[in-house]
């Protein structure tokens, strides 16, 4: 008898999970961000595929509320990309829960990510992919601080460098 | 007045049907499919599993992570109903174990499942403590690195709360009963009661007539990985049979001649009674316990099997194993000598690798080597040819070669792996050099390596 989890993923799981992102927009219309219920489908319907693709499995609402909630106020989304930028920042989120090796809980990876977006990043999917979340992974499997880079290090022998030759004079 | 004892009540799911490792899954199966259960009932008992395993993920994931890896919610998933099976499995009758199902609702029976669990950690954990104690004094790795070494680690790792299904250890060392599949704690709870009967039968022998009796079996026992339990109890029945002291194990030639006959043309019904009468015998001579007799008795099909073959095949020897007492054998120690200093050496062995004749080569060992070590070390460093080496062989005397075979025997694929390519040419002339010797000398050679502590 196949006893499989894929039983928890019905219609009124997705409904749901629709009615529950269309509640964010109460709080994100204050940005001129607002999505319809066939966005919000297509969202839930992303988080799906997402999922499988990551070999995930998700109980209960998932993240895309707190996706939503978290990005509303980025100065880098308006209403011509927000529902592009959350589909794929979904499945970035799921890629990397696993690439971080579930270290990270999601409030702080969601946080991260918004950080990295609005900041360093200046609104760029691709950086934030590619880059930011791909050294924050890199340094939670290595056992670093996530925010730990190369770069200041090397950074840092520099400047001693540029110190020890200033001595010199 | 009726005699019900022994009158199992009528089950609509036969109890052979159903896996020990799998036990909620089967019993589920077995339900629906004749007819216990309905469509919904079912789909009902699946959807509480899932809730279960939704809120076994929120604490696996403290509270975190609202999504899981596939593999770790199928891991979970298993745990729990694995939890779930360890309490249904108290319910003797199926029937019951269905019904209590459908009443209790699936979060009571994970519940009381995970209570039980801890009940078996607990006497498991006894049980091993007292086995311990009483542990076979064998110099067997296997023997000692499961039972102390591998079952301390499985305490170590088990998690019940997320993955009760799971062994952890390899538990190498085979016992003499055949152990159902199970999974778990229960596992490790069923193994460690076929070690604590196995121990209690060993101790009733003197240890040190259990190594000889292991030794018979094979002198480099320490090193095998077989149960050590059942040539010391087919010994004790072969004993008993031959009408030698069971306590000592000490069968001689002439109790296989008895056995042999005894066996002989018998039917396997016959070999059955005849062993069972035996260890009747034996458990009123050694004044077993009952739990300790009906262990016994469990081996002996196995047993009787093993007869059985044996008799057609003329092997009793190798069920009935006489003892051997290897420290009666005869040695020989043969020294290699000292090695020179390693500064003459180097100069030597550059001297060697400059000529260009052998015939300058094997004087300027003559010549230079005095001691077997030295001229081992030639052997491997002067990188010679491959009939250059076995002339140098054929100079010297069988002892030495003998010696030298002791030291550098054929090394296995994997051992090959480890030694360096002159050792490995080096083993390979000692062989070529022996199979060119006429056989009788081939033979002495070989006794003599068996003899040689070098």
């Amino acid at each position: 008898m196949a006893f499989e989890l894929s039983l928890i993923s019905g219609a009124l799981v997705k409904k749901q999970a629709v009615n529950e992102v269309m509640k964010c927009n109460d709080l994100t219309s204050k940005f001129s961000l607002v999505l319809t219920e066939a966005q919000a489908l297509a969202l839930v319907e992303t988080r799906s595929f997402a999922l499988k693709g990551n070999g995930r499995i998700e109980f209960g609402g998932g993240v895309i509320d707190k996706i939503i909630n978290e990005f509303c106020d980025s100065p880098y989304l308006s209403m011509h990309n927000y529902e592009e930028t959350l589909h794929e920042l979904l499945e970035i989120f799921y890629h990397y829960k696993n690439e971080t090796l579930d270290l990270m809980s999601d409030d702080d990876l969601i946080k991260y990510m918004k950080n990295a977006f609005n900041g360093i990043c200046q609104g760029s999917l691709e950086l934030l992919s590619e880059r930011e979340l791909y050294k924050l992974a890199r340094n939670l499997r290595y056992g670093y601080a996530p925010d730990y880079s190369d770069d200041i290090i090397e950074l840092d022998e520099d400047e001693e460098a540029e110190y020890d030759e200033y001595e010199g004079y | 007045m009726m005699n019900t004892r022994g009158i199992e009540k009528i089950s609509r799911i036969k109890g052979g049907t159903l896996s020990s490792e799998y036990y909620f899954q089967t019993l589920l199966e077995q339900a629906y499919m004749s007819g216990m259960l309905s469509d919904i009932q079912l789909e009902k008992i699946q959807f509480d599993c899932l809730s279960l395993l939704a809120k076994q993920t929120e604490r696996y994931n403290s509270g975190g992570s609202s999504s899981i890896q596939v593999e770790a919610a199928q891991s979970l998933l298993t745990s729990i109903m694995f939890t779930i099976g360890v309490w249904l499995k108290t319910y003797p009758n199926p029937d019951e174990a269905v019904a209590v199902m459908q009443k209790d609702g699936i979060y009571v029976l994970y519940q009381n499942g995970r209570k039980r669990i801890d009940r078996l950690i607990k006497s498991a954990k006894m049980l091993h403590s007292s086995i311990m104690g009483n542990l076979v004094q064998t110099g067997n790795v296997y023997y000692r690195s499961v039972i102390v070494d591998g079952i301390e680690d499985f305490f170590k790792l088990y998690y019940p709360e997320f993955a009760a299904q799971e062994i952890h250890i390899t538990a190498d060392y085979p016992v003499h009963h055949m152990m159902e599949q199970l999974a778990g704690i229960e596992f490790i709870q069923k193994y460690l009661e076929c070690i604590y009967y196995e121990n209690l039968f060993c101790a009733q022998f003197p240890a040190e007539d259990v190594h000889h009796l292991l030794c018979g079996y094979d002198e480099h026992y320490e090193h095998f990985l077989f149960n050590i339990y059942e040539p010391v109890l087919s010994a004790a029945i072969g004993c008993i049979l031959s009408g030698r002291d069971a306590y000592r194990l000490e069968m001689v030639p002439s109790s296989t001649k008895i056995l042999s006959d005894l066996f002989r043309g018998k039917t396997r019904t016959e070999i059955d009674e005849i062993i069972m009468e035996a260890v009747g015998r034996l458990s009123a001579l050694m004044e077993l316990t009952e739990p300790l007799k009906r262990y016994l008795v469990g081996s002996l099909p196995q047993i009787a099997t093993a007869i059985e073959k044996a008799v057609l095949l003329q092997t009793l020897d190798r069920v009935f194993i006489l003892p051997k007492y290897p420290e009666n054998n005869t040695k020989l120690i043969f020294s290699f000598g000292e090695k020179m200093d390693d500064k003459k050496y180097r100069k030597v062995i550059e001297e060697i690798m400059q000529c260009r004749y052998l015939k300058d080569k094997k004087a300027l060992i003559k010549s230079e080597i005095h001691s077997l070590a030295d001229l081992e070390d030639i052997l491997l460093d002067a990188e010679l040819y491959e009939e250059e080496t076995l002339s140098i062989l054929s100079e010297l005397n069988p002892a030495e070669i003998a010696a030298l075979v002791k030291k550098h025997p054929m090394p296995s694929v994997l051992d090959r792996y480890e030694l360096r390519e002159s050792e490995i040419e080096l083993c390979e002339c000692l062989q070529k050099f022996l199979a060119m010797l006429p056989e009788k000398q081939q033979d002495l050679i070989k006794q003599a390596v068996a003899m040689l502590e070098v």
